[in-house]
């Protein structure tokens, strides 16, 4: 499947909007009591590596579009 | 200082109290009577002895229980506090990544508008690496919303 420009925009708009969940996800969390049951140390040792990899995918992107 | 008439073992005690504590003390002499009542035979002064040894050893009783618990409420202070504490690291912690994501799509676009106007060509396998990230932080959203 090839991506034209218009293709590209539409995914940097589902990254945003997905942002905008998590924003709000992590800003309701903040806000109400503190739950009970923590999430596992696991889950969130996941959590964070995935937020680290997909970051790095990121960056990696950035650099290219940098070099043209 | 109340004056209160109370009754132990049949016999009644003229003894005083502060002002307000005259319920308190009626009540603390009912238990004690409650007690006196229970042992049965002997004189009055060896069933208020008895008695006496018998709340004596439920207060040590009572005592001994708190003193047992107190541990184990201060381990589970510690570990809620801790979980708590770990907790707000690890949101702090995917507050601070979204933000780098939110300032790196931003330089993303930037990178990828600023080269059309010399070169309209687009990377098809930039854009496809697009793809997957968008697919990647849509399952992230999906996850952090439905942590507990």
């Amino acid at each position: 499947m090839e991506l034209d420009l218009d293709e590209s925009s539409l995914a940097i708009g589902r990254i945003e909007r997905a942002l905008s969940r998590i924003e709000k996800a992590l800003t309701d969390r903040a806000n109400r009591p503190a739950p009970t049951v923590a999430a596992p140390a696991a889950d969130q040792s996941a959590l964070k590596a995935e937020v680290a990899a997909v970051i790095g995918e990121l960056d990696r992107l950035i650099a290219e579009a940098d070099r043209g | 200082m109340a004056d209160v008439k109370l009754t132990i073992a049949g016999r009644p005690y003229d003894v005083h109290c502060a002002d307000g504590e005259e319920g308190q003390l009626i009540q603390l002499a009912s238990v004690v009577d409650e007690k006196v009542r229970t042992m049965p035979g002997g004189t009055e002064v060896r069933q208020l002895l008895f008695a006496a040894l018998m709340l004596a050893d439920d207060a040590q009783e009572a005592r001994g229980k708190i003193e047992k618990a107190e541990p184990q409420s201060d381990s589970l202070r510690a570990a809620v506090a801790l979980a708590e504490s770990r907790e707000a690291t690890a949101r702090d912690e995917l507050q601070a990544a979204v933000a780098r994501e939110k300032a790196a799509l931003k330089e993303l676009e930037t990178a990828r508008q600023a080269p059309q106007h010399s070169s309209p060509a687009v990377n098809p396998s930039n854009n496809r690496a697009l793809l997957q990230i968008a697919d990647r932080i849509e399952a992230l959203a999906t996850k952090v919303e439905q942590l507990p």
